[in-house]
């Protein structure tokens, strides 16, 4: 008993504790409603079933299903699409940003800190605030677009189905710039400097050793990024509600979206989770890109 | 004695504690706020001296069939509960409400008679009844008067038939001055469906044959109004309190909206403005509108029936102060509407109230979000140009024949 009482104060046992404790909280409040999630998408469930959790077995009945419904392929399509191009523009703007701050000139850090204004406001107040803005008939961005001579005529954002999809990728990558140039600044900052003296003494010019030393150097924080950035996209939900609420057409629907129509506005909780298993199967793979690249990144 | 008199009345104060520590307690789940009916009416019911205490709880919209189906799996339902009325039917078909029926024959308050026949048939499952309407909306033509003056229409004869309509909104139709000629929802929601359901039952169509010759044309008519500009592209994603918006800046010279907007009407609009009941497919043709807004119900596995009834006594016996002190209409046809005071206001009331009679309910059938879900689909695919209107209607018409055969 006192021998594992002190180990509990100093020695293993004070390590599976710590261990423990975070264990038991994940498998309780993450590990327990995922698996209840895949197991809801192989079993029928109707309204009158929720409370239990034994419910007739269907095998892979709502999967099929779900793939043969004329809407699936497109929203998977949007998905990818609305998934690398907001990753695509969030990394781009931000590495671009992070670059640029990173010169350090006079109150750089003070604007930077500004810059996260916009991942700190929620996703509802922030499509709210682009709903103005994209708005058709007297929306900002048709009067910017039309006073520099870019359009002749509205576009309707979020009611045109060639732009809807647009809206939102537009509005997301906004809203995680801040976060992607954070990070990338933080991985700017453990370059060590002696390597662009050495190569300025070598006569590198400015873009080589952007090329030779920042993105190499910078592998494993970009990696960490791209995946945090993947996930964060998936789950990226507020956007669609408030904007354009997956239409019209589906032209804007993407997976998330879609499992919360489906098991909340058409009660059909089986399919919904169906779509929550796969997407949980893709957030997997990212996270294992995650681990390993930020695992690289302590070794290195 | 004076201290016997003393003891008996503390003896009887005593009992009356008794007989409060044992009141019936019932639980009301609705979403009405401190400024809505439920609320204040259940406090009012709890405050009465009738041995029943109330245990009132706010829900949001968006939570009410999944809290309530929870709750009643789980064995921990309310007593009563405000359920939207396309949704009532989903729960009165699995035994979930409680039948009413014989309770409300032998009712001195709730008398079916006296309810509109729209909100009546949502309670309704089976010939049984299984709630009692708790208020009632629909929709009608908004029009702006000082816009049809200067078009050169008559504000005394409003459009009456959806070739009118289509008219009216083509003169009224202004660009330069950013006004369209009508403003409507045609939003892949319910709203969607709310607003486009009665110009197919006009039509001779209803949510169960939704591809009839009417309910095409219905549909090629809203597509004309965007499709030529006469309202705004937005429609497809906006609901009906935003295209009413647009309404009072004097943005659409027309809006087909319901009661609810009455009020922010008054405060907003700065032109004269009046409501006309709903176009209808060609003269003479039958009418039809939406049916909005709650019903109450009683949950089937209650320990107190008749109180929960009582309660549902209780609200409907003030019904006629729904419309003076909270703005919503009742259900009913028996209770007079008193005058607000506000002209045109007052007259668009008379409009609503005559519109009423031709409301209809959504189903009832308890797979109503499905059925809904396949009109919003076709709505939108046909005026999005992806499919034409015939072949939108048929695959939902495809999809709505699936679910009844199930």
């Amino acid at each position: 008993m006192k021998r594992i009482r002190s180990s509990i104060i100093d020695g293993v046992g004070f390590d599976l504790v710590l261990v423990g404790i975070p264990l038991v909280f994940l498998i309780l409040f993450s590990g327990l409603p995922l698996v209840y999630n895949v197991l809801m998408s192989f079993q029928e469930v109707d309204l009158f079933s929720l409370g239990e959790v034994f419910r007739p077995f269907v095998g892979l009945k709502n999967y099929r299903a779900l793939f043969a419904q004329p809407e699936f392929w497109p929203i998977m399509w949007n998905t990818v699409i609305f998934v690398f191009c907001s990753i695509g523009g969030q990394f781009i703007v931000g590495f671009g940003l992070a670059v640029f701050f990173n010169t350090g000139f006079r109150g750089s850090t003070f604007i930077r800190g500004l810059f996260l204004v916009s991942w700190v406001m929620p996703g509802l107040v922030v499509g709210a605030t682009w709903n103005w803005i994209l708005a058709g008939d007297f929306g900002v961005l048709n009067y910017l677009l039309s006073s520099i001579g870019v359009i002749s005529e509205n576009i309707f954002w979020r009611s045109d189905i060639n732009y809807s999809l647009w809206a939102v990728i537009i509005t997301n990558i906004w809203l995680g710039t801040a976060f992607n140039m954070i990070l990338l600044s933080v991985g700017l900052a453990g370059i060590p400097k002696d390597l662009y003296e050495a190569a300025s003494l070598d006569g590198a010019t400015a873009f080589q050793k952007f090329w030779t030393i920042t993105v190499p150097m910078m592998r494993s924080t970009t990696g960490a990024v791209i995946s945090l950035g993947l996930i964060f996209t998936l789950q990226q939900f507020d956007l669609f509600a408030a904007i354009t609420g997956g239409g019209p057409a589906n032209s804007s629907n993407v997976a998330q979206y879609w499992a919360w129509e489906l098991s909340f506005r058409q009660y059909d909780f089986a399919r919904g989770a169906t779509i929550s298993t796969i997407m949980i199967a893709v957030v997997m793979v990212a996270s294992v890109f995650y681990v390993r690249s930020t695992r690289h990144e302590v070794r290195g | 004695m004076k201290y016997m008199i003393g003891a008996s009345v503390a003896a009887l104060l005593s009992m009356g504690s008794i007989a409060h520590a044992e009141d019936v307690t019932i639980t009301i789940w609705s979403l009405d706020d401190e400024n809505q009916p439920a609320m204040n009416l259940a406090q009012e019911f709890s405050d009465m001296d009738n041995g029943i205490t109330v245990d009132y709880r706010m829900i949001q919209f968006d939570d009410v069939v999944t809290e309530s189906m929870r709750a009643f799996a789980t064995g921990q339902a309310p007593d009563i509960i405000a359920v939207d009325n396309p949704e009532h039917a989903l729960f009165a078909a699995r035994g979930a409400f409680l039948d009413v029926t014989d309770m409300v024959a032998a009712s001195d308050e709730v008398v079916a008679e006296n309810y509109f026949p729209g909100p009546l048939n949502s309670v309704t499952w089976d010939e049984r009844l299984y709630g009692v309407p708790k208020a009632t909306n629909t929709i009608a033509l908004y029009y702006n008067v000082d816009l049809f003056k200067a078009a050169g229409l008559d504000p005394d004869t409003p459009p009456a038939t959806w070739d009118d309509l289509v008219a009216a909104a083509r003169a009224l139709n202004d660009p330069d001055n950013s006004v369209y000629g009508i403003a409507f929802s045609a939003k892949a929601s319910e709203e969607g469906t709310f607003q486009f359901l009665p110009w197919a039952q006009m039509s001779g169509g209803g949510y169960d044959h939704i591809n009839t010759e009417g309910a095409v044309h219905a549909l090629e008519t809203w597509k004309t109004l965007l499709d030529d500009g006469l309202a705004s592209p937005d429609t497809l994603t906006r609901g009906q309190w935003d295209s009413t918006g647009t309404f009072n800046s004097g943005n659409a010279a027309m809006v087909i909206s319901g009661p609810w907007e009455l009020n922010r009407m008054v405060d907003e609009a700065q032109f004269e403005w009046r409501v006309a009941l709903l176009p209808v497919p060609e003269e003479g043709a039958a009418r039809a509108s939406a049916m909005g807004d709650f019903n109450w119900a009683i949950f089937a596995n209650t320990d107190h029936p008749q109180e929960a009834f009582q309660a549902l006594e209780y609200f409907a016996s003030q019904d006629d102060r729904l419309f003076p002190e909270f703005g919503q209409l009742p259900a009913r046809s028996d209770i007079e509407l008193p005058p607000t005071g506000v002209a045109p206001k007052d007259a668009a009331l008379q409009v609503f109230l005559e519109q009423l009679q031709y409301a209809q309910a959504r189903g009832p059938h308890p797979e109503w979000p499905k059925i809904s879900k396949a009109i919003q689909d076709a709505i939108q695919l046909a005026l999005t140009g992806q499919m034409t209107s015939v072949d939108a209607l048929n695959q939902a018409q495809a999809s709505i024949d699936a679910i009844l055969a199930e």
